[in-house]
């Protein structure tokens, strides 16, 4: 179903500002849409306000054309899957699985068929009589999607559903939840703050901040086109290299003029109206090579990280702090001075005022 | 062959000195000498009730011989069945309507949020520092306003709701508590399955405080079984009763004095809430709330 957020805002009782303000956003059909955004900016509200769970003070939101904005949760033909996962504790899995649908006076053949299908597919057949408190995390966790798909809802939301497993359960649960979505044929809202499940699971993502989108696309656009400062410093891991500097006949000169870069042509075209202006350069930690060049910075090598396949840098260059990446085979020594040029294709430059990207 | 420890060892902890060990011995004195103030009494008391060689007064000195006479007289010569009859009934449903409107109370002040929402909640709680005792004129006249209109509404009931309005305060306080500890998530997760607010509260929360309501019920059981001022000054006829006021009157009252008989009495007093805590010791200990959300 598709799923049409027109302008919509939430100013919680008691408080003096918009939670969100101004959000404008269509989610299509069968659509995997990710909301991605650090620790309170307003996602799990928006989420919550897509549920029903909490009012909408302004705008209005659309399924399928419909308007939803005072329709109750249990009418939405919505499933949701917690952060805590919410099981009853008190009632067997099976009961749990059964429980919305027992509520809709469904025959107890059909509530049946729908449980044991859902527990089939997510492999949870065998503890269907035990209680929550008697099985694993990562069992808890299939539960919880089981209890969301055996009402075969148009929308499935999810609230950082991974976010309490760890590490290897959250990477196997990641594509099982992608398989999931694509069996089920519906439209799927992902509310998370760790990009790498935005970036690995999206069909689109939804980058907020303070209350505002701040960028809507594909992952690789995120990654390859962030639309401002914010976007830039936020995707990606490690962190995008930001310099502060000025345009100046043509050239990027940072504060301490430590580096000094001349844009590729295409960039330059759109960087002619900012002659003499204070702008942002970004650069992406992988996009420096060891080839000489004449516009090489020469760093000093503060820390080596070992990842195994590759090296993180923690370099010096004059007051910047440069993080680049290199291959895990080669080897850098701490306190030693290395040259590295940066890869021209790859510059993001932001506008100094507004923070937008200009290229 | 095990080596044998040096020094007194507390579980994993390093021995203990010469200090500490006296420290111990002195916590050990303290314990015992409370536990004999506890169980003396209560001993003197079974064995004055079952000794036949008892007369109206327990007497420390003198002979004993096993007998059940006083347990006789007191079914036979008193009222004690009545008062019984009287306790049960004041006692569970007090219990029933504690249970019912704590529920609602604490229910609403955990996870509405409305106007007054504080102030109120403290304002029950510092009426509740007055002693119930220091109303009972008040409750004498709303008695008597009450019965007018409505003549069966008895002493009792109005004892039954003295016992009730009392409780609610604190069990509200605790109840809320106990229910805030729990995620809202699964508020909601039940909303959207399609719960409205009773259901919510019927078929997920109780469930899931039972422990604590099955404490406020207890609670609330066996304060008609102490209380003997209320009874006493509320209720007239002796017929009328509760235990605590009637076994008094084998106590105060030259006529009726029987002490053994109170001894007695006050034996099978303790019975049905032996029973209760035994029945309800598993709901008293459960963890419910484990495995719900998280872990």
């Amino acid at each position: 179903m598709r799923v049409e957020l027109i302008n919509l805002g939430k100013k919680y009782e008691g408080r003096e500002n918009f939670t969100i303000r101004g959000v404008d956003l269509v989610i299509e059909d069968r659509e995997f849409c990710v909301i991605l955004g650090p620790s309170g900016c307003g996602k799990s509200t928006l989420l919550r306000m897509i549920a029903g769970l909490n009012s909408i003070t302004e705008g209005e939101l659309r399924f399928g054309g419909k308007r939803m904005n005072s329709v109750p949760p249990k009418d939405r033909d919505i499933a949701m899957v917690f952060q805590s996962y919410a099981l009853y504790p008190h009632m067997s899995v099976y009961d749990n699985m059964a429980f919305s649908l027992s509520m809709r006076k469904e025959s107890k053949h059909i509530i049946d068929e729908r449980v044991r299908e859902a527990a089939d597919l997510l492999q949870i057949t065998d503890y269907l009589y035990s209680k929550p408190s008697d099985i694993s995390g990562g069992q808890r966790q299939r539960v919880a999607l089981g209890r969301a798909m055996v009402r075969k809802p148009k929308v499935f939301l999810m609230d950082e559903p991974l976010s309490n497993l760890d590490a290897k359960l959250r990477e196997h649960m990641r594509i099982e939840l992608v398989r999931l979505h694509k069996s089920l044929d519906t439209t799927t809202i992902y509310v998370t703050h760790d990009q790498t499940e935005a970036m690995t699971m999206a069909t689109k993502i939804v980058l907020m901040d303070d209350g505002r989108i701040q960028q809507v696309g594909k992952p690789d656009e995120f990654y390859n086109k962030p639309i401002n400062l914010f976007v830039a410093g936020f995707i990606g891991s490690p962190t995008m290299n930001i310099f502060e500097g000025k345009f100046q006949e043509g050239r990027f000169h940072s504060r301490d003029s430590s580096l000094v870069l001349t844009p590729s042509q295409e960039d330059l075209e759109k960087l002619r109206a900012y002659e003499g202006k204070e702008i942002y350069l970004g650069i992406r930690s992988e996009r420096f090579h060891t080839d000489k060049d004449d516009e090489q910075i020469t760093v000093m090598v503060d820390v080596v990280e070992m990842l195994g396949k590759e090296k993180i840098l923690y370099t010096k260059l004059g007051e910047d702090e440069v993080i680049i990446s290199v291959p895990g085979h080669k080897t850098f020594e701490e306190n030693q001075h290395y040259g590295f040029s940066p890869d021209k294709e790859a510059l993001h430059f932001f506008d100094g005022e507004t923070r937008q990207r200009i290229n | 062959m095990r080596k044998k420890k040096k020094g007194l060892y507390l579980s994993d902890k390093p021995p203990l000195t010469t200090f500490g060990k006296l420290i111990l011995g002195l916590n050990y004195f303290i314990l015992f000498s409370y536990c004999i103030v506890i169980i003396w009494p209560l001993f003197r008391m079974t064995t004055a009730a079952f000794n036949g060689k008892q007369g109206r007064y327990i007497s420390l000195t003198g002979r004993y011989e096993f007998s059940l006479k006083h347990f006789e007289y007191l079914f036979k010569e008193t009222l004690y069945l009545s008062w019984v009859k009287n306790t049960l009934m004041i006692a569970v449903v007090t219990a029933l309507l504690t249970i019912l409107i704590v529920s609602f109370t604490g229910y609403a002040y955990s996870r509405f949020r409305f106007k007054g929402r504080k102030a109120s909640l403290m304002t029950i709680m510092l009426i509740q520092t007055i002693p119930t005792f220091a109303g009972i004129t008040a409750f004498f006249t709303l008695h008597s306003i009450v019965s007018d209109f409505f003549p069966f509404f008895s002493r009792q009931m109005m004892l039954i709701l003295i016992y009730t309005g009392g409780g609610i305060a604190a069990n509200t306080f605790i109840l809320k508590g106990y229910i805030d500890s729990i995620s809202t998530e699964l508020d909601d997760a039940a909303k959207i399955d399609g719960c409205s607010y009773m259901q919510i509260y019927r078929l997920i929360i109780m469930p899931v405080v039972r422990p604590m309501l099955a404490i406020i019920a207890l609670w609330s059981f066996i304060g008609p079984f102490m209380d003997y001022m209320l009874p006493k000054a509320l209720l007239t006829k002796p017929e009328s009763y509760t235990l605590a006021a009637g076994l008094y009157t084998l106590m105060n009252n030259r006529e009726t004095l029987n002490q053994p008989a109170f001894a007695a009495g006050g034996l099978l007093t303790a019975l049905p809430i032996v029973i209760l805590f035994i029945a309800l010791q598993k709901q008293l200990i459960s963890g419910l709330a484990q495995g719900s959300v998280k872990g």
